[in-house]
């Protein structure tokens, strides 16, 4: 997959609580800053508090809006194994879906991260993504949307 | 049954768009006809016409954060709820407003 693309497969991932998950997506969105990224962590736990990021079973979405990214994108971040407990809520966690908004991003962008957003309502979608076990045909079913 | 409603969540660019799209096909899936603003990063879309509201039965409010325009609905049978609830059990809670609005008749 396109570096430069809004959309960054992570496939086969192997953490096993929620923690690790947060920790990943702030070491790569942050390049290098330890205040960037202790920031990211930091949002990500922020929104957490406001309700449970669970969309459908299996599949989170946490998601900020941050100064510190250098770039919107959306990660998706296909677990190895189901992280068994993510929240209080959410059980046996197999995709995590990440929305990185940049702070003053623009219209346009937005509308492209806002319209893939809706198709995440379509539980016929997010199952064809789970059920994707090879990182191509995962690809390509992002692709389909 | 004539349905309208507003979602907005706290960051708005997930909830927001997903209770959006949930509501609207819970309800057209149950045979009403429903139209839901979205007020979000990008700002209003889907603007609600004072005739949509003047029709509606009922208003769905799936929201998390103060929402603009809110007095357009006084006076109306509103349904107030959290985008969490949309999102996880948006056929429930069209059930419900169908049920709010039976009572009422």
């Amino acid at each position: 997959m396109d570096t430069n693309s809004i959309y960054q497969v992570y496939f086969n991932c192997k953490w096993k609580i929620k923690e690790e998950v947060y920790s990943f997506i702030s070491k790569i969105v942050s390049q290098d800053s330890p205040i960037a990224k202790e920031e990211v962590i930091h949002q990500l736990n922020e929104r957490d508090k406001i309700g449970s990021t669970l969309i459908a079973e299996h599949v989170v979405l946490p998601h900020i809006e941050s100064d510190q990214l250098k770039k919107s994108q959306i990660l998706f971040i296909r677990l190895a194994n189901p992280i068994v407990s993510w929240d209080s809520q959410s059980k046996n966690i197999c995709l995590v879906i990440v929305i990185l908004l940049k702070k003053n991003e623009s219209v346009n962008i937005k509308k492209r991260i806002s319209l893939y957003i809706r198709s995440l309502a379509d539980e016929e979608y997010l199952n064809r993504l789970l059920e994707s076990h090879e990182e191509e045909d995962f690809m390509e079913k992002i692709i389909e949307f | 049954m004539k349905i309208v409603g507003v979602a907005a969540c706290t960051v708005g660019i997930a909830h927001t768009y997903i209770a959006q799209e949930k509501l609207e096909n819970a309800g057209k899936k149950a045979g009403h006809e429903i139209h839901i603003e979205t007020q979000g990063t990008i700002g209003t879309e889907n603007e609600l016409t004072q005739q949509q509201i003047a029709e509606a039965d009922i208003v769905i409010l799936a929201t998390d954060v103060k929402i603009a325009g809110r007095e357009r609905f006084d006076g109306k049978r509103i349904i107030q709820v959290t985008t969490e609830i949309a999102v996880k059990s948006p056929n429930k809670l069209i059930e419900k407003a169908a049920e709010v609005v039976s009572q009422k008749n």
